[in-house]
């Protein structure tokens, strides 16, 4: 449905004429008495009556609910992701702060589901394996959720090719491909995040197609509804799982398409025209969608707001809304004289010095100062303390004596009575980085080596410097290098120890340093400070702030995601289903729970869209060549509807062979979905010469069609009833894998492993052969 | 001509309009017909001019003239004091040394097709080169070396592509005035210039490349004109086979293909629209396409591969990546005839097929985990360590050492064999403990086990089981014989197979490949066969087996395999690297080389660079306008003039991008130089942009217009000539030539005045700044340049890449000293 129909579409006498297989000569404007055609079989103009097709819903959709639902409570045990998409239920319910790379909305939606059937969030999703029962958690009603979800896609998969204009027929063979799914049914009863993307993902195709099939009537308020609807659940689909934000480019990109066409010079528009729907399309699918996402984000923020696992991913600004922050419990403003430890951000060490000096020669044959060594150091020690020296006079009491930002500082060694330094010879490792060494603190020839420039980050002028959350850099006065370290070990002589050096670059990101407590301090005030824990309200900050700081954090962890995972899989396996992900396994008993989708559904969808391609390519070359094997309004549908599909199809999939993230075969669910209805297109094309017109609702600028229908016969019901058959059997056969019960005997396991490189547990070991 | 057809032509005649458009050529033969003749003056032809030719380019004598004058401009600035440095630069250390390779017939694995090697090799070699130099570092000064013949194929082929810019924009119908600007564009390029003064393949890549665009906008002509003529014909088959040697240059010139390609496809796109086009004639086209453009430069690639195999016949430090049947073609790595039975008794070599982890191994060290006995891997060269002799240990009574004495029995499938290392007299051994690397259940130590004397326990015994033979040999499905069976060895006791996978044991085993016994062994992974095989009690006279030579396509197919691998492999950072987005702002360059207080850094010509991509996005932008102005009902390309520049602009774009983009997509190493073949294209785009712009104005303007930008390239290119000739030049002036920040060549290597090089010119002396053993020194970075972090050993090395196999053709595994 992603372009307007052509004009010529629109003349009436084509549409009569044309062809002689279709039952068009009986121009019927009543959109209603199909039954009474002559020229369809009767089983399919009464499967095509609305009773029909809503007894056909209602039976797909109950089958649907019995096989996500059946014995949901199995396996009572934590599986894969659940550790981590119920332990964030845990959080939203406990209040706790935690970091994903997840936007928030499905995971509040299992929050609620958590709260609504009356979980504490006591339990903490630890490990794949650990029991609910034993542990009194209310999974069932946190497995229900996606479970339902999922169960309410099958029918909405069958209003999409309904909405499109197929029979009933062909949107049952659709739906049944969802529903016979052991890779849907198996993401569907676990608590995880896909069935909740794939449940948007379908409303949001369903609304858009009801929004095309209004264009006829533009800006009447049944429009603008479809329309605010597809932003609506666009949004909940991009807010749901990251991989959402395909939705919205796939939505975008039928969009554009769209508007090149209303932009097309023949459709005799007005410019004026163009920008009313360009603007109408830019609320609906931009603004509101943007609201949404940044409210559900709003809502994520306001429920967690207690410390907890994931304040150490964010700035200490952030860090010091949260209650219960250790931040905003232990951070004080330091003053001089105080005595500190500071750590280095990235690596977390101590600045450290010790009496050890730095060999007079390195390997290399470079020369050294031969002064104390300065190192990194990971453990604590009175070797790590440091004391804040002022350049400049004092009062004696009060809040002159706060550092600030902008201050120049000297650190004094409180062990060995020497003041950190830094001076232009090459550090240890890095000949362009500068030796860090300290000075004795009597001795003032080097006075001026010893001066560094404290920088916070993000700080205003006169800002105070606090322990923990004042980050800062410390540029040396003479040379402007920063104190920086990165992760080499230092050789023998330095106890393998971490280097710090002088590094040019001060933005490096390596340069950053905090005070991590302070030791020691001469303020009496302080001193009792340190010594007492009182509550502190929790600071306030914009939330767009916030969400900014979330936002990126996600991207980058996203992109972070590349460790190896031995059931990760490239997108090239995913459509032939070459591998699937072991869930869950139980040694007694033999059970396991293997992602793993049906294979006839799956080659099918693939099936489906090889044919699509091919047909549209040799029409394509038929054409240039003055041939028109396919009537227009057949070829109008399998470009614009079948057209929206495969975009919806391939922008849920190809982004994903640029990335260098671990992928999954649950990555392609929504995919599957999309492939799903290009194969039941597909059908309708193969088994048809005609369709069902017209779909779309009629407007007045436009004149009325003939309506025609698409003939099945008979064999449409007989294919699809024999294709539902083998689909059931073998969901059936696969199903101990998806539902993790019954246990498996070895040649039984083998029997499943229709694919080789299907790696099932439990397997028998084939007999040698000798 | 008379006044009645002058009458005829438009009141003014638009200037703007150029005088022929290639959309609707003149036809030669049509100057007889006084009616044609007034239909051609109607659409703006002078009369009376000559018209063009048919297809190819048209070129007048005067213009023959101003070619070679421009040619010789471009000799002198190419090869202006070529002999200096005398020392190697930058990627000379590479393939300076495979030319080395190629005289001394030492095999070597690059990533690189050879023909431009092989120009090289050529060049080096008639002018008496003896392959005994070793280019080892940036820096070193030539002995005996004839560098300068060597780096002036590359030079010449950079002249030579300065006259094929002008004849392509000629052959595109642009104006000479326009032609010339690109010619001297190209000719003044900095980036061009120093990258084709040295021994680099990337001169010889931008000439193939612009001799194939030359070639094919020559057939492109003549198909419009006459298709299947001798002339077309010719003008394919050398699109065909310049496309052969683009690719066998770098595989950068499947970039080049692509281009063709895409412009083959619209063609055909546009005959198969044609209605008078039969279908016929239209497979004619195809197949006429097809030959020339695919299956010519495929020959010429394999000819090329041919060439070097024969070439490169011996032995070298590119032998350890290859199959052994691959090494066994080699001189010097060649195989002695050896049995072809294996009988108890036999002292056999055992090779892992399905990895080049090389032969079954033993060494007097022992495992500092699990049990601590003796290791056993796979070693990859040869070596006495890699002797392991059968026995048999089906307990009938008889000692296995018996065998001696024994009549000769052959091993067959199912027999219970033990395998005893000839140098330390253990058997090969498995048991119940964890391997040190593969800590898992499934998989047990292999070890070497036992003491001199002691005929050993029941964990030394494997069950033989034959896996598949050769067709030829029908013997080796029964018995094992040498080379021919693959088999698997079973563990008696605990029935998990000998296995070995790419997994390097730590530095206590030598980073050799580790063995183990594999309960779940994948089967490719647990096959071996037998390499060399010795049994005294067999005649001296017995049948004897060898690797069978592999024939030219396997060769060439396994070479392409292996180069494909380690291009992939190739994602260390360099120093100088840069990412496909910096490009087009010539954000950065490469420090090629630094000696003596000059260095040379390979930069482009800011304001050609700058000019080139500025075209490019007005291409785009003014094509995303017209694009939608069609849409809304402009009729813009029912304008000839339009239509000729969307033609000519579009051809250049989409070369420029398709010469650009797929880099982005590449997670490889890759340096400005890369950029090369498309910034070619992008200077043509923006001579032929000039054409468009200037097209309104009088001739005399339009070369006044022109004279301004050459000599404000000229400037541009004087002002940074130091950097790429490596001339003396002060830090003042280098100071003042860093118009970007983000350029980080190292001014404080100059003097501060020219005066101080007097004297030191020609003497290699070190520098003060650059202590480093290799010549080039660390960069001084001055100010905010984020290059600080980077270790400063590697600085001094060339783009890696090409000497990956050079350098660690196996990191050198030590076999054991004591034995």
């Amino acid at each position: 449905m992603s372009g307007v129909q052509d004009v010529r579409q629109r003349n009436k006498g084509k549409g009569i004429n044309r062809d002689a297989s279709g039952p068009s000569s009986a121009v019927d404007y009543d959109d209603h008495n199909v039954a009474y055609l002559p020229s369809r079989s009767y089983i399919e103009s009464f499967l095509n009556t609305e009773e029909a097709s809503a007894a056909v819903v209602a039976i797909l959709t109950i089958i649907a609910f019995f096989t996500r639902f059946y014995k949901i409570n199995h396996p009572d045990q934590v599986v894969f992701d659940e550790v981590h998409f119920g332990k964030f239920a845990s959080y939203y319910i406990r209040r706790e702060y935690y970091f994903d790379v997840h936007p928030p909305l499905a995971k509040l939606l299992f929050g609620l589901a958590g709260w609504f059937v009356g979980y504490d969030g006591h339990f903490d999703f630890e490990n794949i394996g650990d029991s609910y029962t034993e542990n009194h958690v209310p999974y069932v009603g946190l497995r229900a959720l996606p479970a339902i979800l999922g169960s309410l896609t099958v029918p909405i998969v069958y209003a999409i090719m309904k909405e499109c204009g197929y029979s009933t027929i062909i949107a049952a063979f659709s739906a049944i491909i969802i529903l016979f799914d052991n890779a849907h049914v198996a993401q569907s009863r676990l608590i995880l995040l896909d069935a909740t993307l794939i449940f948007f993902l379908s409303l949001t195709m369903y609304s858009y197609v009801r929004f095309k099939k209004l264009r006829y009537q533009e800006f009447s308020p049944q429009w603008w509804g479809w329309l605010l609807a597809t932003g609506t659940f666009m949004a909940c689909t991009w807010a749901s799982k990251v991989n959402g934000i395909l939705t919205v480019v796939a939505v975008g990109v039928a969009v554009l398409i769209d508007l090149w066409d209303i932009l097309d010079y023949k459709k005799g528009h007005s410019m004026q025209y163009f920008w009313k729907h360009f603007i109408a399309r830019a609320a609906g699918l931009i603004a509101l969608p943007l609201v949404i996402y940044l409210s559900v984000f709003w809502v994520h923020l306001a429920i967690l707001s207690n410390t907890g696992p994931g304040d150490a991913f964010m700035s200490p600004s952030f860090q010091e809304t949260l209650r219960g922050n250790e931040l905003l419990m232990k951070s004080h403003e330091i003053r001089y004289y105080d005595t500190v430890t500071i750590k280095h951000k990235d690596t977390q060490v101590y600045l450290h010095s010790h009496p050890e000096r730095y060999p007079l020669k390195y390997d290399d044959g470079r020369i050294s100062s031969q002064g104390q060594q300065v190192t990194g150091y990971g453990h604590e020690d009175s070797n790590n303390q440091w004391q804040i020296i002022p350049t400049k006079a004092l009062p004696e009491t009060g809040r002159g004596r706060i550092v600030r930002h902008e201050d120049v500082i000297q650190l004094l060694h409180v062990n060995t009575g020497t003041v950190l330094m830094t001076h232009d010879v090459a550090s240890p490792l890095m000949a362009t980085n500068e030796e860090f060494t300290t000075w004795p603190k009597d001795d003032h020839s080097r006075y001026n080596d010893t001066l560094f420039h404290l920088r916070l980050s993000d700080a205003a002028p006169g800002e105070a410097w606090k322990s923990k959350s004042g980050h800062f850099r410390l540029i040396h006065v003479p040379t402007k290098v920063a104190m920086w370290s990165h992760p080499t070990q230092l050789p023998d002589w330095a106890f393998k120890q971490q280097e710090i050096n002088g590094n040019k670059n001060a933005n490096e990101k390596g340069a950053v340093w905090y005070v991590n407590e302070i030791v020691d301090s001469q303020d009496p005030d302080l001193k009792a400070k340190l010594e007492e824990v009182e509550m502190k309200e929790p600071k306030r900050l914009n939330f767009f702030k916030k969400f900014g700081e979330l936002q990126l954090l996600m991207l980058q962890h996203n992109a972070g995601l590349t460790a190896s995972h031995p059931y990760a899989s490239g997108p090239i396996n995913w459509p032939f289903l070459l591998s699937g992900i072991s869930f869950w396994t139980q040694n007694e008993g033999q059970k396991q729970i293997y992602l793993i989708g049906n294979i006839i559904g799956w080659w099918a969808s693939v099936g489906g869209i090889c044919i699509y391609i091919g047909i549209l390519g040799a029409d394509l070359l038929a054409r240039r060549r003055g041939l028109e094997p396919i009537p227009d309004d057949v070829r109008n549908r399998l470009w614009n509807s079948t057209g929206f599909f495969i975009i919806v199809w391939a922008v849920h999939y190809f982004p994903f062979y640029l990335m260098s993230r671990q992928l999954f075969i649950h990555h392609y669910l929504p995919s599957h979905v999309a492939s799903a209805l290009v194969a039941g297109s597909v059908l309708s094309f193969v088994l048809s010469e005609t369709i069902n017109t017209p779909v779309s609702a009629w407007g007045p600028s436009v004149k009325p069609r003939p309506t025609t229908y698409a003939d099945h016969g008979v064999k449409a019901p007989v294919m699809v009833a024999v294709f539902a058959i083998a689909m059931f059997s073998l969901y059936l056969f696969i199903s101990p894998l998806t539902y993790g019960t019954p246990g498996l005997t070895g040649e039984q396991v083998n029997a499943r492993r229709l694919l080789s490189s299907w790696t099932l547990h439990f397997a028998a070991k084939e007999s040698g052969n000798i | 001509m008379s006044a009645n057809v002058r009458a005829r032509r438009p009141p003014s005649p638009i200037p703007s309009q150029p005088p022929r458009s290639q959309r609707f050529p003149t036809l030669t033969h049509s100057r007889s017909d006084a009616d044609e003749r007034r239909t051609l003056a109607s659409k703006g032809y002078i009369p009376g001019r000559k018209p063009h030719p048919s297809g190819g380019v048209y070129v007048t004598s005067a213009e023959w003239k101003l070619l070679i004058l421009i040619t010789l401009i471009a000799v002198g600035i190419r090869l202006f004091r070529l002999s200096q440095p005398n020392s190697v630069v930058f990627d000379e250390v590479h393939f300076g040394k495979f030319a080395s390779k190629y005289i001394k017939s030492q095999y070597f694995v690059d990533v690189h097709p050879p023909l431009a090697k092989l120009l090289i090799t050529l060049a080096g070699f008639v002018f008496g080169y003896d392959g005994n130099f070793d280019f080892k570092d940036i820096g070193k000064v030539y002995e005996r070396v004839p560098y300068i013949a060597m780096r002036l194929v590359p030079a010449i082929l950079g002249v030579a592509t300065v006259p094929l810019s002008y004849l392509t924009l000629r052959a595109l119908d642009c104006r000479a005035t326009t032609s010339v600007l690109a010619a001297l564009f190209i000719t003044f390029e900095n980036g061009l210039i120093t990258q084709s003064r040295h021994i680099l393949l990337d001169s010889p890549l931008i000439f193939f490349t612009a001799l194939t665009v030359f070639f094919w906008v020559g057939f492109c002509n003549e198909d419009k004109q006459q298709p299947f003529s001798d002339h077309w014909w010719l003008w394919l088959t050398l699109t065909g086979l310049s496309l052969g040697a683009v690719v066998s240059c770098k595989w950068v010139g499947l970039f080049t293909i692509a281009t063709v390609g895409f412009s083959t496809v619209y063609q055909l796109w546009l005959l198969l629209g044609d209605m008078r086009v039969s279908a016929r004639l239209f497979f004619r086209h195809f197949m006429a396409r097809a030959l020339c453009l695919i299956l010519v430069p495929a020959l010429f690639y394999m000819f090329m591969f041919w060439i070097h195999f024969a070439i490169l016949s011996g032995s070298g430090d590119g032998d350890g990546f290859m199959s052994s049947e691959f090494q066994h073609t080699l001189r010097g790595r060649g195989m002695a005839d050896t049995y072809a039975d294996v009988a108890i008794g036999s002292v056999v070599t055992i090779r892992h097929v399905n990895t080049q982890g090389g032969y079954l191994h033993s060494h007097p060290h022992n495992y500092p985990t699990g049990s601590q006995q003796q290791q056993v891997t796979l070693y990859p060269h040869r070596d006495s360590n890699n002797d392991w002799r059968i026995l048999n240990a089906t307990t009938d009574g008889s000692e296995p050492q018996d065998w001696a004495t024994l009549p000769l029995t052959y091993v067959a499938p199912g027999m219970r064999i033990k395998l005893r290392h000839a140098a330390t007299d253990k058997a090969l051994h498995s048991h119940d403990f964890r391997p040190p690397v593969s800590d898992v259940d499934f998989q047990n130590e292999v070890s070497a086990y036992g003491v001199p004397g002691y005929s050993g326990d029941m964990n030394d015994d494997w069950i033989f089981e034959i896996y598949e033979g050769s067709k030829k040999d029908p013997q080796s499905k029964r018995r094992l014989r040498t080379l021919r069976t693959h088999f698997r060895l079973r563990h008696a006791l605990t029935g998990c197979y000998l296995f070995s996978h790419k997994v390097k044991l730590p530095d206590w085993a030598y980073e050799q490949q580790e063995v183990t016994c594999n309960k779940n062994a994948v089967l490719a992974n647990s096959l071996w066969y037998v390499e060399t095989a010795d049994n005294v009690l067999l005649p001296p006279d017995a049948a004897k087996v060898n690797y069978r030579r592999p024939g030219f396509l396997s060769k060439f197919l396994e070479l392409q395999q292996v180069m494909w691998t380690t291009n992939a492999g190739l994602t260390d950072r360099h120093t100088f690297d840069s990412r496909p987005d910096a490009w087009p702002r010539l954000r950065r360059g490469i420090n090629f080389w630094v000696k003596d207080h000059k260095q040379i850094y390979l930069l482009g010509n800011p304001m050609v660079w700058w000019l080139s991509t500025a075209a490019v996005f007005s291409y785009i932008v003014v094509r995303g306008l017209l694009i939608l102005r069609a849409k809304r009902g402009c009729k813009d390309f029912e304008n000839t003039k339009v239509v000729k520049y969307d033609t000519l602009c579009g051809f250049l774009f989409l070369g420029w991008s398709l010469h650009y983009f797929p880099f982005f997509l590449m997670s490889r190493q890759l340096f400005l130089h890369h950029y090369f073949p498309a910034l070619y294209f992008a200077i043509l785009l923006s001579c032929g942009v000039f054409d468009l712009v200037t097209s309104t104005l009088r001739p005399r303007i339009r070369l006044q217009i022109a004279a301004v930008l050459v000599i404000i390239a000229i400037w541009n290119f004087i002002y940074l000539s130091p950097l790429a000739y490596g001339l003396p030049w002060t830090k003042a002036k280098c100071q003042n030539a860093r118009w970007l920040k983000t350029w980080d060549f190292s001014c404080n290597d100059f003097y501060d005045s020219y005066d101080q090089y007097k004297g030191i010119d020609y003497t290699p002396q070190p520098s003060q700044i650059v202590p480093t053993p290799h010549g080039r020194g660390a960069v001084v970075v001055e100010g905010p340049v984020p290059i600080v972090s980077v270790d400063p050993n590697t600085l001094g090395k060339a783009e890696p890449g090409h000497d990956v196999f050079a350098e660690n053709p196996h990191p050198d595994v030590k076999s054991d000293p004591a034995v």
